[in-house]
């Protein structure tokens, strides 16, 4: 499974989200279950998924799905 | 009498706008004229975190209309059941089709409504909302009481920059702001929270002084491994919403002592506008656990249950509160707006707990089937309720988070029953934790043993 793949299940599993939501263009407070109640369910999940620990500065700048990609990239994550 | 001391300034994050002085009173007063031509009855003001919601709000105290403040991500459903039983004047903060009697702008076209009591300046909604929530009446003057108590025990002084971390619809988010512009105080309205860059940029630029959070907020901190050090300006914390685990208290505690800083620990509910103790921030390390002693004006006694009160401490029955600040009392309708004080200052709160021999409150439970979400109040009977459509269900406080056991459900049920609850409360899914059961331990009436229940969580 690609790392897009992975993460979007995480997102929908972490938020609980609707197979309407277009994950990959999801940015946060853009829908209710991304609030930041839902960040940290979120950032947790996704540490849980691909074994990797983010910095303080990363769980602040995850601000979108796109975002999240990268940086798992840059963790050599999902590889 | 006013909320709005000569000094006070708004700041809205977004744009980096600051109101203060003249500008700001004129922007209010226009505010209030806008109201002038309404027709009698209450104000729905659906309020965001954004100047046009919070200029609304003032102008509806500075021109003495009783405003009820809601939230705007409400369910038009439930927001329709609200407008159908109160019949504001206008609803405000809302573009959606007009309900039915509205104009398209949301003002109502029938002109005859009750006329809310005088004294009655700002209903909120009590939580435990099952889609059929009732307000909570605060008088001006309660609002005034509280705010300034609240500013003397934290030590508010008009150089402070409290961020709003806190919706407005939320008593606490609405005391952090009465209380910052009753001292001439900064008010930075900012909307993305304290998981988000746009915050922790907007702390450091414009100087902001301290954080208002319940539970969960303390929760995000630790995650996010808060270091007061990196924020120079950054001195004060507060914390109510519901009882911060006593590790937490200590290390945030800590944190901001090291750096000169301090934390304080707060007790209340919306019936009191809602702040009813504060613990003095250079005695928490002492009393942590502790709720703290009454705000200045108000006193707590404890109840036995004949309903007499207990004199000796360390003894625990139910918490009363009498105080400026206690509510007129409920409204779950239009008539119920022309109503006076009913309570007469005494506010018996639901809550368990003992008065130790300082005079510090520490609450040890709830007399009533309440839980907490993410600092809101929920109904534990209600939650049940809502998802029996799934099965047979008990549901038991969890901390911040409430557990709901779900008699022989797949795991697939247990996550609809969830998102059911997250939908008809808006509060966020992972607040309710819904577990499969197998049958739930019985007292020996047959009622359902809610005490070993949550021994399992």
């Amino acid at each position: 499974m690609s790392l897009n793949d992975r993460l979007r299940g995480v997102f929908v599993d972490a938020l609980q989200l609707d197979d309407s939501v277009d994950v990959e263009n999801l940015k946060y407070r853009d829908i209710d279950e991304w609030d930041s109640v839902g960040h940290m369910a979120l950032v947790a999940a996704i540490e849980d998924e691909f074994d990797v620990q983010f910095e303080t500065e990363q769980v602040i700048d995850m601000s979108s799905f796109k975002v999240a990609v990268d940086m798992l990239k840059g963790l050599g994550a999902g590889e | 009498m006013t909320l709005l001391h000569a000094q006070a300034r708004l700041r809205d994050a977004a744009t980096g706008e600051l109101l203060g002085g003249a500008e700001l009173a004129g922007r209010v007063s226009e505010a209030a004229k806008e109201l002038a031509d309404l027709p009698s009855g209450v104000l729905f003001l659906r309020v965001g975190l954004d100047l046009t919601s919070v200029l609304r709000y003032l102008g509806a105290f500075e021109a003495g209309r009783a405003v009820a403040l809601l939230d705007p991500a409400q369910d038009r459903e439930v927001l329709d059941g609200l407008v159908a039983r109160f019949r504001p004047a206008a609803v405000l903060g809302i573009e959606d089709e007009p309900a039915p009697g509205y104009t398209r702008d949301w003002v109502r076209e029938d002109a005859d409504g009750v006329a809310p009591h005088p004294d009655l300046a700002v209903m909120l909604p009590t939580s435990g909302s099952t889609g059929n929530p009732k307000f909570v009446r605060l008088s001006r003057s309660a609002i005034l009481a509280n705010a300034d108590a609240i500013a003397e025990v934290l030590g508010i002084t008009s150089d402070e920059v409290a961020p709003t971390t806190l919706p407005l619809h939320y008593s606490y988010g609405m005391s952090v702001l009465n209380s910052h512009l009753r001292q001439g105080a900064t008010v930075l309205l900012e909307g993305s929270g304290v998981v988000a860059r746009p915050f922790w940029d907007a702390v450091t630029q414009y100087g902001v002084t301290s954080l208002a959070g319940v539970p969960y907020h303390y929760e995000m901190l630790r995650r996010l491994r808060f270091d007061p050090a990196k924020y120079p300006t950054l001195r004060t914390l507060t914390q109510a919403g519901g009882k911060l685990r006593s590790d937490l208290v200590s290390e945030f505690n800590d944190k901001m002592r090291a750096v000169g800083g301090q934390m304080f620990v707060m007790y209340g509910q919306t019936e009191a506008a809602p702040r009813m103790a504060t613990v003095p921030s250079d005695r928490l390390a002492e009393k942590v656990g502790s709720a703290g002693p009454a705000l200045p004006g108000g006193t707590f006694a404890i109840r036995d249950e004949a309903g007499n009160e207990i004199a000796e401490a360390g003894v625990a029955g139910e918490v009363v509160y009498r105080g400026p600040n206690v509510m007129m009392g409920y409204a779950e309708s239009e008539a119920e707006l022309a109503l006076g004080d009913e309570t007469g200052g005494v506010l018996v709160t639901g809550d368990l707990g003992y008065l130790d021999s300082d005079g510090f409150l520490y609450i040890t439970g709830r007399l009533k089937r309440i839980g907490k979400v993410f600092g809101n109040r929920v109904n534990l009977d209600d939650l049940e309720q809502i998802v029996k459509g799934f099965g047979a269900a008990a549901a038991v406080p969890a901390g911040d988070k409430v557990v709901v056991f779900l008699d022989r459900a797949e795991k697939d049920t247990c996550k609809q029953a969830a998102k059911l609850l997250s939908e008809t409360l808006h509060l966020h899914v992972t607040g309710f934790d819904v577990r499969p059961a197998e049958g739930f331990p019985q007292l020996p009436s047959g009622k359902i043993d809610y005490r070993s229940l949550e021994a399992q969580v």
